[in-house]
C-alpha cells in the first residue's frame, strides 16, 4: 500500500486533531508536539502544521525566504468519499460543523465543502453511478 | 405530463448481455446494500487558471499520468495512488454568494522524491518556480516550488530514520529501501 501525503496549515493543532478524528474519523499516527501532527484515513496522509515564524523550528511550517509565514484556508482541498452525502451532512451540520456552501450535484458525483476550525477546505463526495445518472436523466420529450 | 410508470414495459425486450460485475453491482444496489468500495487512494483538487499550463508542467514536470480531459475545465491526473483533480474555477464551482475559488493558498500536495536537491536542480532548470527551496526539517528535507497558476507543491526526501517515526505505517507495510530511490508505482 502507497500512501499519498497532503500538508494542511492549521492554526491549532489539537482542536484540528479534534476535527479530523471525531467528524471525519481520521486516525491520529502522532502528535510529537503542538505544532505537528500525522493522521490518516484510508491511503490519505494528513500532516498538519502550525504556521511559525523566523525564530521556529526549521520544516513544514516555516516561513518563506522572505518572512512571508504560511496561513490556512484557500480553496485547494483533498477529497472525502462518502457513501450517503445527504445523511452526513446532516449528522455534520448537527454537531456543529461549518459549510462553505450547500450540496452541488455536478457529472460525477454530488459534493459539499465543510471547514476545519482553521478554515481549510475538505470536499465531501459521493459518486453518482453512471448508471443511476442515465436513470435520473429526464426522458427526452 | 406525469410519466406512464408503465412504459417501460410496452418497449421492445432488447436481448442484453450484462458483465458480471455490472450484474453483482446492480443486484447489491437492489438489495439496498451499498457495493463495496472499489476506490483505493486519495483525491485532491487544485483550482488552476490555465487547464492546458497545468496539465503540462504536472505530466512533464512532475511525473503525473493525465487520465482524463473531458472538457476544457477538467482534467484527471494520476501519481501513484494520488488522484489530481484541476479544475479552472467557475460556475460550478462559485458558493452560493457568487463567490469563485482561486488558486493559492498554502495547503499542499506532499511528493516524495529520492534525491531531492538533484529534483530541485533538475526543475529550476527548467524555469520552475520555488517558494522556498531546500529546508532541512525533523526527519525530511523538502522544498515548496509553483505550479503555473500559483498552487503550491512539496517536495520532500525522507532522511534515514524518518519511517521509524511513524510506527503504524511502518507496521502495515514493509519499510520502502530509500536507496533504491522512488518508488515506480505509477499507474
Amino acid at each position: 500500500m502507497t500512501t499519498v501525503s497532503v500538508r494542511y496549515i492549521v492554526n491549532d493543532i489539537d482542536a484540528a486533531i479534534g476535527f479530523y478524528t471525531t467528524r471525519l474519523r481520521f486516525e491520529l499516527q502522532m502528535r510529537p508536539n503542538d505544532l505537528f501532527a500525522m493522521l490518516r484515513h484510508g491511503d490519505l496522509r494528513l500532516v498538519l502544521v502550525r504556521p511559525v515564524g523566523p525564530d521556529g523550528p526549521a520544516g513544514g511550517g516555516a516561513p518563506m525566504p522572505d518572512g512571508t509565514m504560511q496561513e490556512p484556508g484557500g480553496w485547494n482541498r483533498f477529497s472525502i468519499e462518502v457513501p450517503d452525502l445527504a445523511a452526513t451532512v446532516e449528522e455534520l451540520r448537527r454537531s456543529g460543523a461549518r459549510f462553505r456552501n450547500d450540496i452541488v450535484t455536478g457529472t460525477g458525483g454530488r459534493q459539499i465543502i465543510i471547514e476545519d476550525p482553521s478554515g481549510n477546505p475538505v470536499e465531501l463526495f459521493e459518486p453518482i453511478l453512471p448508471c443511476e445518472a442515465k436513470l435520473s436523466r429526464p426522458a427526452p420529450s | 405530463m406525469t410519466p406512464d410508470p408503465l412504459e417501460a414495459l410496452r418497449l421492445p425486450i432488447m436481448p442484453v448481455e450484462p458483465r458480471p460485475e455490472f450484474t453483482a453491482s446492480l443486484l447489491r444496489r437492489l438489495r439496498g446494500a451499498r457495493a463495496p468500495a472499489v476506490g483505493r487512494g486519495a483525491t485532491v483538487r487544485y483550482f488552476v487558471a490555465d487547464l492546458d499550463a497545468a496539465v503540462a508542467f504536472y505530466r512533464d514536470d512532475l511525473g503525473f499520468d493525465e487520465e482524463l480531459r473531458p472538457s476544457p475545465s477538467f482534467a484527471m491526473l494520476y501519481r501513484g495512488d494520488l488522484r489530481l483533480l484541476l479544475s479552472v474555477p467557475g460556475r460550478a464551482h462559485a458558493l452560493p454568494d457568487g463567490t469563485l475559488p482561486d488558486p493559492g493558498g498554502w495547503n499542499r500536495i506532499v511528493v516524495e522524491v529520492a534525491d531531492l536537491g538533484a529534483a530541485v536542480e533538475a526543475l529550476r532548470g527548467r524555469g520552475i518556480r520555488f517558494r522556498h527551496e531546500i529546508v532541512t526539517g525533523v526527519g525530511v528535507r523538502q522544498a515548496l516550488l509553483e505550479d503555473p497558476s500559483g498552487n503550491p507543491v512539496e517536495l520532500f526526501e525522507p532522511l534515514a530514520g524518518y519511517h521509524e517515526r511513524a510506527p503504524r505505517a511502518a507496521k502495515e507495510q514493509p519499510t520502502p529501501d530509500l536507496s533504491t530511490g522512488e518508488r515506480e508505482d505509477r499507474r
